[in-house]
Order: C-alpha cells, then structure tokens, then sequence
C-alpha cells in the first residue's frame, strides 16, 4: 500500500446498529479506541447514513433483531446496491441458528453476545478489514508498464485518501496533444517513451504534492494532489516531458478540477477533469482548464434534448410557429408569405430556445426528422386555412444540408403536399447559404431538380458567409434571404446601405427576389425600401406567431383579398 | 449510590462487566444506571400480562443482550431463561419466573436510585 496512505490510514470509520443504547455505547467505547463510530438505531437509520457516507465507511457491525427494520432486511436491502455490498457486515449475535442465514445474506463474520474480550473484538474486526480491502484488489494490476497505478487502484486510493481526511484536493486529468501524431511520425516506441517521461515527470511532480498519480490508458493520466497554490507547477511537468522526450513544442493539457468533493464519486470526478481537459482541445493558447460547472450542465442538457428528441417527436411537442413575410414594394406593406420556425415545448423544460437545439440536432444530423415533421406540420397548417377561408399564402420551410442527402427528399416532399390536397407552389424550401458553399454538386444537383419540380428556392443566411455574387447565376436560387446582420445597421452605416442596394440590383438584374430578415425598427424597413428589397420580415412587423394566433392575418386576407 | 461494591453484593459478576469496558469503573457504572431507561423491561412485563408472546420474545431477547453485556448474573440468569421458552412460544404460566424477574430488577433499581 501506498506510503502516504499508510502514514494516515489509522482511523477508518465504522457504523454500529444496535437498537439497544448500552450494548451500542459498550460496542462503540471498545472499538473506538482504533475507529471513529457512527451509530444507528435499526436498519432504516442505518440506511440513511450509509447513503450519505458510504465512501468513508469501512465496516458495518450489525445486530439483528432490531425494530423498525431488522438485520436481515437490512442485509437484503445492502445487497441490491452495487456500492453498499461492497462494504462488509459483521453481524452480532447470541444465537447460533442466525449465523448461517446471516452468510447467506453476504455476513462477512459474526461477533457473539455477550461481547467476548475487547482485544479480540477489535483484532476481529482489523482482520475482517484488511482481508475485505485485500479481497477487493486481488486479481487486479496495481501498477502498470509506466510505473503509475492503474484505473482500479487509484479509484481505490482516492476513496482510502478521502476517508482518511477532508483536506482539499485537486483532482487533474492530463494528455499529451497530438499524441496520435507522435505515434504516427515518430513511431510507436517513441510514443511508448513518451508515455513513460510523462509518468516520470508527474511522480516527480508529486514528490512535491503529494498524492496518487494513475495511467487510464493511451495518453490519459491522472493526478489527486494537495490543492496547488500555484498551477505553473503544472507547466514544470510539460516542459519536463519536451525536454525528456526529445520531442520539441510537445504539449501536454491539464483539466483541474478544484476542491474536489468528497461526496462526489470517483469516477463521476474525473469525468468532470477529462471533461475540462477536453476543452482545450482545439486551443492552442491556453493548456490549462477548469471544471465549470455551467459548461458541464450544458453538456448534460444537450445529451438530454438529444434523448428526448423522439418522444417530443410522438408527442407532438415541436410547434410550427410562423413568421409573416411583407412586400414593401407598394405604398402600403402586405403579407404575401411566411416563413415556418421550430420551437419546442418540452414537457418537462417548458420553452426550449431553438438556438438551443437545432444547432444541436445538425450536428448530430437529427434534424432531418424534425425538418420532415415541420413540413408535415406546415402543410397540415396550410391545408387548415384552405379549407376553413378558401385561401393561403405560400409558406417556407427550410431545409438543412443533411436533407439534400436524402435521394428520396423530393419524393417525401411531393407525397406530404399530395396527401394534403395542396400545391408545389404552396411551400417553399430555404436552403442555408452555406450549403450552397460545400461544391457538392450531388447536392446543387438535388436542390435544381426541387426547382424544376416547381418549389421556390430561397437561399437562407445571404452574407452570413463568404458568399459570392456570381451564384446568384450559377446556382438555383428564386429568393435572396439577405442575413440580418445587414438590417441591423443599414440605417446608421451608409456602406452597409450601399452593399444592401448592390446585392438587390444584381439580384433584381438576375430575376431573382430578395428578402431581408431582422427588421426590427422604422428605419431600418425604410432604408430596406429604399434600396429597393422586395420582402421584408422582423420584429418590427411580427414576431414569429403560433398557429392560432398567425391565422388572423389569413382572415384578414380572406376578408380583403380572397 | 451505585458502586462497583453494591454491584458485587448484588451478585454481579463485576470482572466480567468491567472488562468489556477497558476497566472503566465510571463508564461501567454509567452503562449499568442506563438500564433504567432500557424499554425492554416494561415491554417484557406488559408483553406477558397481554399474553403476546411474540413482543415478549423480543423484549425478552433484547434485556438478555443488556444484561449479559453488564453481566448482571441475578437478573440476567431468569432472563435467558424466559428468553429461551419464549423462543419457542412455550405455553405456561411464566408468573413465578416474572417474579423472579421483577425482583432481580428492583433490586438493582434500588441500588441505582439509593
């Protein structure tokens, strides 16, 4: 066992539960002298303290006949726990019948009634210890091939160090960068060298610190040390590495996390320094983080909208809520179409922002469903309003790049229309200017043949990239979205007014519309009109409405168009 | 006042008692003061006026584990006793053994509360 934790390792703790005041005091005092004790009445208190202090618990001593829950059913409910069965029970007793059905609930030994004397007990009760914890490594590597322990031990160690004391810790998780690529161009024994200099240099580093160092695998080490003062400490261990390993600029990432909390377990901690560590990976500024907790609740949250994405879908918990699009081209400003935009009433969360979850679903290409089930729920809207006022007005969906990957997007497309009685021209597709970017030609193929087909084609986000005018001819495009980074200061900034009034001239020479998003105020749709924009759509106009409420525009419409 | 003395006339087995405790008369004493307060008499008695030879079991069991741990040999033998026909449930009149009991108690009682 370890030095430092052999220097501290006197005082584990033990829970007596006795119902019984003076044979639990008696009990208590006789051990006490080696222990800390923590006592419980019958089985039920005993369970509360276990789920508090389970990881500093190193035996439980047990009587049986207890009221309001025995020995045995507490035995029975320990044995359900994976955490709670690996801490042994000695069970006390008078009678020899219930030693047998106590080994058979997992009873490690049994300590008689009357006490026998208080040597033997507290020897007893030592052996029971040090063979559970024995019995606990055995089999298992303690050390590997770097010298530094391995996964199990140091979970182990850790939890022995935080039983012992409450002293504050840092628990640090630490990699090499482009550690793959050392493997690659300097090859594997080189990396294997690495590997060992980095072990070197951290168990230099605690000879310092103090505390456990682990190799997890590949380039994943660990450190549990005192809490650092100073985290250029930290700094000393890469340049040790680059020197050592002859490898120059080799860098190493460090995710502290701090006062690392004893009620936490061990592994749930070192996820949160992998997790921290992991943020400096495309960082070539910094190679020091610290946990943050709010960067890792946003992790949890996005893992959870992720889970919850097919049952929202079932439940119909996405909502098209609908944007009106106006043409300002005449004295007075109309509605002439909409736009279609997600929004998600979690049943649990309430209101989830969709910059919160559609980034997330493109990433992991999850969108796609939840395109399909907007435009299903759009055309479900538009049918509504046809058959409740006789009229519509056109409405755009967009459509991510994951879609156009899709050969039978327009085939799905066509079949939702038909079975809704509308027609192609009811719904048009926005396509996000960067997709316009990738030089796929499969997909610019797909997006002209939607064209053919008869869909209006609006290119989404125009500006937001490096877009260049001279798609506008070359690619399939019926609409210009101009980004709304151009309304937002295109009555205060004369160039940007200028750059807008260039685009809708080029794109008006082309035939091709443009709308300009984000209009948010008086001005900024005056100076949109005065360069000439088509279709405005904002705040300044609507925000984007829910169904219920959109449908007075299509009233209106009925009562003076229709 | 109770003494490890009055204990020994009582018929304790005092050495016993005193070794469980490292040889603190103090705590001792402390721990055998304690029994009044121990539910498990009342329970016994009223336990076995209601005929409930389950609960009696049980209190029965619980001053057994008490009184051998103080080794308390006057009240402590009538106990094992009647811990061991309650075990089985054994139908009997357990008056004269109760007595026994009761009087074994009240003595140490008294020397608790002299």
């Amino acid at each position: 066992m370890l030095k430092e934790l052999n220097e501290s390792a006197r005082k584990r703790r033990i829970l007596v539960v006795e119902d019984e005041a003076i044979n639990r005091l008696m009990l208590g005092n006789i051990i006490s002298k080696n222990y800390d004790v923590v006592y419980a009445c019958n089985g039920q208190e005993a369970l509360g303290i276990l789920n508090e202090e389970k990881d500093t618990l190193s035996l439980i001593l047990l009587d049986l006949l207890m009221p309001v829950m025995d020995g045995f059913t507490f035995m029975g409910e320990i044995r359900k726990d994976e955490q709670l069965k690996k801490i042994p029970v000695v069970v006390l007793t008078s009678e020899e019948d219930a030693e047998v059905d106590s080994i058979r609930l997992g009873a490690m030994d049994f300590i008689r009634k009357p006490y026998n004397n208080p040597e033997v007990i507290l020897a007893r009760v030592e052996r029971i210890i040090e063979l559970f914890e024995d019995r606990q490594l055995i089999n298992r590597v303690e050390y590997d091939e770097t010298g530094l322990l391995t996964r199990d031990f140091f979970i182990e160690y850790v939890q022995q160090m935080d039983s012992i004391d409450k002293e504050d810790r840092d628990l640090i998780a630490v990699n090499i960068g482009r550690f793959s690529l050392i493997n690659e161009i300097y090859g594997r024994k080189q990396g294997d060298k690495i590997l060992r200099i980095t072990a070197d240099a951290l168990k230099d580093f605690l000879a310092e610190h103090q505390g456990l160092a682990c190799h997890l695998d590949a380039d994943q080490f660990f450190l549990y040390c005192r809490k650092l003062e100073n985290t250029d400490d930290l700094l000393k261990i890469e340049n040790d590495v680059s020197v050592n390993g002859e490898i120059p600029n080799t860098r190493l990432r460090f995710g502290i996390l701090r006062d690392s909390s004893k009620e936490t377990e061990t592994e749930k901690r070192m996820n949160s320094a992998v997790f921290a560590c992991n943020t400096l990976r495309n960082n070539f500024s910094k190679n020091i983080a610290f946990y943050d907790q709010k960067l890792h609740d946003d992790e949890i949250m996005a893992d959870r909208l992720l889970g919850d994405m097919d049952r929202a879908l079932a439940e119909r918990e996405f909502k098209v809520y609908l944007q009106p699009k106006f043409d300002i081209r005449g004295d007075k400003p109309h509605i002439v179409a909409a736009e279609a935009l997600a929004r998600w009433k979690h049943g649990k969360l309430g209101m989830i922002s969709p910059g919160q979850f559609i980034p997330l679903f493109e990433k992991n290409g999850l969108v796609r469903k939840l395109d399909y089930c907007i435009f299903e729920e759009t055309a479900r809207i538009i049918r509504e309003w046809k058959e409740k006022y006789g009229c519509a007005i056109p409405v755009s969906v967009n459509i991510s790049r994951v879609d156009l990957y899709d050969k039978s997007l327009k085939e799905k497309l066509l079949e939702i229309i038909a079975r809704n009685g509308l027609e192609i021209k009811d719904i048009n597709l926005e396509v996000t200017e960067s997709v316009y970017m990738d030089d796929d030609d499969d997909i610019i193929k797909r997006i002209a043949d939607l064209r053919d087909t008869g869909f209006d084609i609006e290119m989404d986000d125009f500006g937001a990239g490096f877009s260049s005018l001279n798609m506008l001819y070359s690619m399939p495009i019926d609409a210009l979205k101009l980004d709304m980074k151009f309304a937002r200061t295109i009555d205060t900034d004369r160039k940007q007014y200028y750059v807008v009034k260039c685009i809708v001239d080029f794109a008006g020479y082309l035939g091709v519309k443009t709308i300009c998003e984000g209009v948010e105020n008086k001005e900024q749709y005056e100076a949109m009109k005065q360069a000439g924009c088509d279709l405005v759509q904002g705040y300044y106009f609507s925000k984007p409405l829910p169904e219920e409420e959109f449908e007075t525009y299509i009233k209106e419409l009925k009562e003076g168009l229709c | 006042m109770l003494s490890i003395e009055n204990l020994k006339e009582y018929g304790a087995d005092v050495e016993e008692g005193l070794t469980r405790c490292y040889n603190n008369e103090e705590f001792y004493l402390k721990l055998v003061a304690m029994i009044l307060d121990e539910p498990s008499f009342g329970a016994l008695k009223k336990a076995i006026e209601d005929n409930d030879l389950t609960a009696a079991f049980e209190a029965a069991h619980g001053l057994k584990g008490v009184t051998a741990n103080l080794a308390l040999s006057p009240l402590r033998d009538p106990v094992i006793e009647i811990t061991e026909l309650l075990r089985s449930r054994t139908e009997m009149d357990y008056g004269p053994l109760m007595t026994r009991i009761d009087e074994a108690y009240k003595r140490l009682e008294e020397l608790i509360r002299e």
